[in-house]
């Protein structure tokens, strides 16, 4: 009940851009009342670390998140991109430290950290494809009050029109396209207030990632929901992103704001491949 | 003719009582993926508890639901105590852990209540007529028990938000715990489930085979039939198949001469011969084209 309060209210959204700068992104409900840009993080990675059996593959991640941010976190494959949102939602055990809003989310269970407001939008969808579409969106509601659920489920419906005309459907005879937003409204469902999505654009048409990502930057505005994006479309990401991340090796090894990122400059095209 | 009938209608209760079993079976395969041999060992157990309570003087309708309560806690218990430890292991480790469970829950009941065969009350009205008229009204008996079973189960998994969260668990556990879902806890309830579904079984099935702690050996063979024609997924054809069993093997028992009640039990073992065949041929022409 707690967690549904927490996240009852969420902060009125601020600035033009997804909530690239100190003013963006409102102080939540709880916050103390100083400036955001002096208040606690709301995320910070200390020395993160994570990896697979004797596998390690991060090496020590650094890094504070703002509340009401779009990070996107771009890199070569084995960079660490995944493992990084995998050890934040529980799914790999990580070390080091990372705090959500001052309380520690490593070593916790996922569906832990999940009641602590993390969505996680896993590589490959994650829907449950004999599931319908609309029992797919009460799952994804399994943490809120029940009278909350039906008030959601018309807020992320009204988002993603197209999932409208399916709910009655199995999840596994969408589209790909169509299987992404249920995946993204799914998570949308829970009222998270961290959302980690990992390369929401993969298999995707143009035009349906492009209308993905303006979902995704509308619910960062309004919402104030805290996004943590991995993406291989390095020019999409900055586009939407205020904040970009670029790891290789599991570590980071170059942040900035997206704007100075664009790709195309020699600084960044090592790092991002040929401008698409 | 009215023999026949009789035989039929007898038949489809030994195979309603077979069809209970094989659920339990199928709803532990899908939230574990494990075949639990030892389904048949906890339905007995079970039926010693029912028995242990009608023996102080319970009646039977209520000793009834305690026992299916009795058996969903334990059910639950196995999982935690047990399975949990091993789950993620091979798939011989679980093979062999759920026989080894079936040898120490058969040798533990026969410690404690003895390898003695015990009468087990009739739980429907006998009194109605003699012979042939009253079996036939007891095994109606058996059959609906086992349909409110169904229906139960139906409502359960299709109509209530436990149903939903259960049905995602076994969908996909992965996507489930990202959904905030305690999954070990949905594990538990579905074994506590099926040692609910398993024990209506064992209670059903007592007053026709008698007590005693190796009852349900038997039984176990006929269900682990249906659960294999079902695919150890889809509850109808598992039904149906045990239904079919149940007539199958009655029939062939009374009429078949070399079959006898001896053999009886054959059936089922062809049945899952031929099943496991058929649809591996399938694949494998599948697999060449």
């Amino acid at each position: 009940m707690s967690a549904a309060r927490r996240r009852a209210a969420p902060p009125p959204g601020s600035g033009a851009r997804g909530g690239n700068g100190p003013a963006a992104g409102g102080p939540a409900a709880d916050a103390p009342p100083f400036p955001q840009a002096a208040g606690p993080p709301f995320l910070q990675m200390g020395g993160l670390r994570a990896g697979y059996g004797p596998a390690r593959v991060l090496h020590g991640i650094d890094l504070a998140v703002r509340e009401g941010e779009m990070v996107a976190v771009l890199g070569p494959n084995g960079a660490g991109k995944t493992t990084l949102l995998r050890a934040l939602s529980g799914m790999v055990r990580g070390r080091g430290s990372a705090r959500l809003r001052g309380t520690e989310i490593l070593g916790r269970a996922p569906e832990e950290i999940a009641r602590l407001g993390v969505a996680h939008v896993p590589e490959g969808r994650g829907t449950f494809a004999p599931l319908t579409v609309e029992e797919n969106l009460r799952i994804g509601a399994h943490l809120l009050p029940r009278s909350h659920v039906a008030g959601q489920l018309r807020r992320v419906l009204s988002r993603f029109p197209v999932l409208q005309a399916h709910l009655s459907q199995p999840a596994g005879s969408l589209s790909g396209g169509e299987q992404q937003m249920l995946a993204v409204g799914r998570a949308l469902m829970s009222r998270p207030r961290l959302l980690l999505l990992d390369e929401p654009s993969r298999g995707l048409a143009p035009l349906t990632t492009r209308r993905l990502f303006d979902v995704l930057r509308a619910v960062n505005l309004h919402e104030g929901v805290t996004m943590i994006v991995v993406e291989q479309n390095a020019q999409l990401a900055l586009e939407f992103a205020g904040r970009a991340l670029v790891m290789e090796s599991g570590r980071l090894v170059l942040a900035g704001e997206a704007g100075r990122l664009r790709p195309g400059r020699r600084v960044t095209s090592a790092y991002l491949g040929p401008r698409r | 003719m009215a023999d026949l009938l009789l035989q039929v209608v007898q038949g489809l209760s030994l195979g309603a009582v077979y069809a209970g079993l094989a659920l339990a079976l199928v709803l532990v395969h899908r939230f574990t993926g494990i075949v639990n041999f030892a389904q048949g060992e906890l339905a007995m157990l079970s039926t010693y508890v029912a028995w242990q309570l009608l023996d102080a003087g319970m009646p039977f309708w209520a000793a009834f639901p305690v026992t299916l309560a009795v058996s969903v806690a334990g059910g639950m218990l196995v999982e935690r105590l047990v399975i949990r430890r091993v789950e993620g292991g091979g798939e011989l480790t679980l093979v062999a852990v759920t026989v080894g469970l079936l040898i120490f829950v058969n040798a533990a009941a026969g410690l404690v209540w003895s390898f003695a065969v015990r009468s087990f009350p009739n739980p429907f009205p006998t009194a109605l007529g003699f012979g042939s008229a009253q079996s036939g009204f007891s095994a109606l008996g058996v059959l609906g028990v086992v349909a409110v079973v169904m229906l139960a189960l139906h409502v359960l998994f299709r109509h209530t938000g436990a149903g939903l969260v259960m049905r995602a668990v076994v969908a996909d556990p992965v996507s489930a715990r990202l959904a905030g879902i305690r999954v070990g806890r949905v594990l538990g309830l579905g074994w506590g489930l099926a040692a609910g579904v398993g024990a209506v079984a064992g209670v059903l099935v007592a007053p026709l085979l008698f007590l005693e702690p190796n009852m349900m050996g038997g039984v176990l063979v006929y269900a682990l039939a249906a659960a294999v024609l079902g695919g150890f997924r889809d509850p109808v054809v598992t039904v149906a198949a045990g239904l079919g069993l149940g007539v199958a093997a009655t029939l062939a028992g009374t009429y078949v001469e070399f079959v006898g009640a001896d053999l009886k039990v054959a059936v089922p073992l062809l049945v899952i011969v031929t099943a496991l065949l058929l649809p591996r041929r399938a694949a494998e022409t599948a697999g060449q084209r």
